[in-house]
């Protein structure tokens, strides 16, 4: 009797548990819909925000929520500079000096935002002990680079509050796109008591922060959402139409856009492979990636010390084809090295200095001139040429190296070989110098053509290929180093970018990179939200001032 | 049976430490670092290197794992740089657990009856019913099944949400999802081993006493046909609730999976480490309980310790 009971009670549980085993999240309430226009935004990434910590930064998704919860000295939207915690500023003469003057605004538990949350801020993400990813984004402000890694006290950092309302920032030298830089999440004002009252968990839940900027966090739910909520207090609250926002971690990209075509999520960016599917209601933006094959240079047992066999690689290459095949045209050929999105002297860089360094058809011809004139100097028959070019472990990885492939041996008759690891291995292979070609990428930290062309100075940490450097490491006295040094120090903004050119249009020539493509982003958005701003830089979607229509 | 019960834990104990130290230097030997990144100066690398301890030798590294383990305390993860292990196991746990029993409870109900009609009606088209959704649940893969079911009652007919793990309509699609492939072999254990039973000797005896079909069906079948399917419930529960990375990205379910899977490729030691002793600890529990079970529901084994 008592095991029938027993029985009884445990097929009773287990009937129960289906229907009444309460889920763990409350069901969200569906209000707000159906009296007055919508006031809430919904959107996917595909990871989760990994911190809203703002030193610590350093991904995309990151840098996006910070700075729609914290208040850069300066905003960018749209490209645009605008001024945001700094009503005003002043750049010295020389260009070395930059003095903030701050508005009056509140943090959002009531507090003065001093000039001293600012230097705070910056000093900390210098700070060794702090360990940010992003530290070396300071190497502009006078003694950045020496401060972080410890060589000298915080206090010789050229960051100082002059009083509660006055930043002073010195620089290390001139970079005329420094503004841009303290528009990024890493530069805001940060909160020493709330930093030294949480230690490693500062940011990582709702009450462990406070906030100076449009939005405030309102939950954190771990690998499911952030949820913002507008800032009352922010100086300029009468601008921020949305008052609550949601960040989807949906982790499966096709998952997304059914979530979207549900009605789910307002935006959403759509995977290639359904580009033709939703063709009609697709919008497309850059990204500002820029991919592209970093090239063995200073290593005399690979061939492409040769600059002859590099030249005839880039215009064997048909860039148009491997886009088509590789992406869906998705992507953008690329015939250049700057992205030509970058800001020129007053319109983009690209419309300012259009140049196409390569056909992007490729030219047979021309590759062929080139390979004739590398093999003499090799003194080899091209099928005694093997080079192996290093890619990443993930299927869309592998297509575009066997293309890349197939069109290099077939236009020239070398052996290209392709070797896979994983995404950390090859990033580390890449930076330890050990590869003959790699294929890797980089996205602008501003919109200026420097940030590209600084990789290539000879004796930049970033020069992986060895671009003017001989078999021993030594730099080789060169054109391109001297346009850049040209540019680092001239003060006339037209010479300068005249400089820049012709330091891209020297390495193209001399075959340093193989430039390949521009990463474009599909997305789908509700017709009815109006003011989405998507850009290439710092936050890639900027809802400050997205509405919806009624 | 206490101490039966006592050699299961301190077996269970031994095994815990092996593997905790295994995944420790397996992790350390993958090539490749946790802070390689596009932009990675040497100093900034450093920095991380000394604040998460990793300058240390490797032995010492592992001393002072093992010390803060035994507090609990699991670390921060090197991605989600304001988390801890523990706070992302217990944020994710609950939702791939909830999902897991949801799975569980349809697989064992729908598994064992299945099973059971499927042997009663040996050969016959209810038999041969039951083998092909043995078949299907066993063969489809997880992702194809997912798919299906949130393309067809999802997206077609609107009958169910597409994603996201908020409501009871919402656990629906990806409970059966997950559950399926157990289902499917449940069903196949317990229609192998009630065929097995129904030629043993008692219930020939049982028969021949003219107890009724139902009650020997009920009393002498199926509670002795169970014990395999409870033997294969151990490992079960442990994976099953422990979170399907695949299901649960493509159903936006914030559970475990994902960070185990993603931390591997991320280097993220401490999470590896972290979710793979939570893991491990959840499987020997399980196994445990389950050997401990069998004393109760087969005396044999309590007179053969």
């Amino acid at each position: 009797m008592l095991k029938r009971l027993l029985a009884l009670a445990l097929a009773g549980a287990l009937a129960l548990s289906m229907v009444a085993c309460g889920t763990p999240a409350a069901p969200a309430p569906e209000g707000g819909e159906s009296e007055g226009p919508k006031t809430t935004f919904k959107y996917s990434e595909l990871s989760e925000v990994p911190t809203l910590d703002p030193q610590l930064a350093n991904s995309v998704p990151s840098n996006t929520a910070i700075l729609h919860i914290q208040e850069p000295l300066v905003r960018m939207y749209n490209g645009v500079l605008e001024p945001g915690a700094a009503e005003s500023w002043e750049i010295s003469e020389d260009g070395l000096t930059y003095t903030f003057h701050l508005r009056d605004m509140t943090w959002s538990d009531g507090q003065p935002v001093t000039a001293g949350d600012f230097e705070y801020g910056i000093k900390r993400l210098v700070d060794p002990n702090t360990a940010s990813p992003y530290g070396w984004f300071a190497c502009y402000i006078k003694n950045g680079s020496p401060c972080n890694s410890g060589e000298l006290p915080l206090e010789e950092l050229g960051v100082k509050a002059i009083d509660d309302k006055t930043l002073e920032i010195t620089l290390e030298y001139v970079a005329d796109y420094f503004l841009q830089v303290v528009s990024n999440a890493c530069y805001v004002a940060t909160r020493q008591d709330l930093v030294e009252q949480y230690g490693q968990d500062f940011a990582a839940t709702a009450e462990k922060n406070a906030y100076t900027g449009p939005f405030v966090v309102k939950e954190v739910k771990t690998g499911d959402r952030l949820i913002l909520a507008k800032n009352p207090n922010y100086w300029n609250a009468d601008q921020t139409k949305l008052e609550e926002v949601e960040i989807i971690v949906v982790a499966n990209a096709n998952t997304a856009v059914d979530m979207y075509n549900a009605g789910d999520l307002d935006y959403v960016q759509v995977p290639s492979d359904l580009k033709d599917l939703y063709a009609d209601q697709i919008s497309e933006f850059f990204d500002g990636s820029n991919d592209f094959l970093r090239v063995k240079q200073d290593d005399p047992n690979v061939p492409t010390h040769n600059k002859d066999l590099r030249l005839a690689i880039n215009y064997a290459i048909n860039r148009a084809e491997f886009i088509t095949l590789t992406s869906n045209d998705v992507y953008a050929a690329n015939p250049r090295y700057v992205l030509p999105q970058v800001a020129g002297v007053n319109k983009t860089y690209g419309e300012e200095y259009p140049y196409e360094a390569y056909p992007v058809n490729g030219d047979a011809d021309k590759a062929k001139e080139h390979l004739d004139a590398a093999l003499a100097a090799l003194g080899c028959a091209a099928s005694d040429i093997t080079i192996e070019l290093l890619t990443t472990d993930t299927e869309s990885s592998k297509k575009q190296a066997e293309v890349l492939q197939q069109q290099i041996q077939s236009v020239l008759g070398i052996n290209i070989t392709i070797k896979q690891v994983p995404y950390k291995d090859r990033l580390k292979m890449e930076s330890e110098r050990d590869f003959e070609l790699v294929f890797t990428g980089w996205a602008p930290d501003y919109s200026d053509p420097y940030t590209y062309l600084e990789l290539q100075i000879a004796d930049a940490y970033y020069n992986y290929g060895g671009y003017n450097l001989d078999f021993d490491g030594n730099v080789i006295e060169n054109e391109f180093d001297k346009y850049m040094e040209f540019a680092a120090t001239t003060s006339d903004k037209q010479a300068r970018m005249d400089a820049l050119f012709a330091a891209e249009k020297q390495m193209l020539e001399d075959g340093a990179v193989v430039p390949l493509l521009l990463r474009r982003v599909l997305y789908m958005k509700n017709e009815n939200l109006e003011g989405l701003a998507l850009y290439f830089l710092g936050a890639r979607i900027d809802f400050t001032r997205a509405y919806w229509a009624e | 049976m206490a101490k039966y019960i006592l050699k299961r834990i301190v077996i269970s104990l031994a095994t815990l430490l092996v593997l905790i130290t295994a995944v420790f230097f397996l992790v350390r030997l993958m090539p490749g670092d946790p802070f390689a990144s596009e932009k990675m100066p040497p100093d900034v690398k450093a920095n991380l290197e000394a604040y998460y301890g990793l300058d240390k030798p490797l032995i010492v590294q592992y001393f002072t794992y093992m010390g803060q383990l035994l507090k609990g305390n699991m670390g921060y993860s090197m991605v989600y740089s304001n988390k801890t292990v523990n706070d992302i196991i217990a944020a994710t746990f609950p939702y791939s657990a909830d999902l897991g029993i949801r799975a569980l409870t349809f697989a064992v109900c729908f598994g064992i009856s299945l099973g059971i009609v499927a042997a009663l009606r040996r050969g016959k088209p209810l038999d041969y019913g039951c083998i092909l959704i043995a078949i299907v649940g066993t063969s489809v893969p997880d992702f194809i099944m997912g798919s299906l079911l949130q393309y067809f009652f999802g997206v077609q007919m609107k009958l169910l949400p597409v994603a996201q793990y908020t409501t009871w309509k919402h656990t629906i699609l990806p409970s059966i999802a997950v559950g399926f492939y157990s289902l499917a072999s449940i069903s196949r254990y317990m229609r192998t081993s009630m065929l097995e039973v129904i030629s043993q000797d008692y219930i020939k005896t049982a028969k021949s006493k003219g107890i009724s079909n139902f009650r020997i069906t009920w009393k002498h079948q199926i509670r002795n046909a169970i014990m395999p399917v409870v033997t294969m419930m151990g490992p079960l529960v442990a994976s099953v609730l422990t979170g399907t990375f695949v299901i649960e990205a493509m159903f936006v379910v914030p559970g475990m999976g994902k960070y185990y899977v993603e931390s591997i490729s991320t280097y993220d030691y401490t999470i590896v480490l972290g979710i793979t002793v939570f893991y491990g600890a959840f499987l020997v529990i399980c196994n445990t309980v389950v050997d401990i079970l069998y004393g109760f529901i087969d005396p044999r084994i309590k007179i053969a310790k």
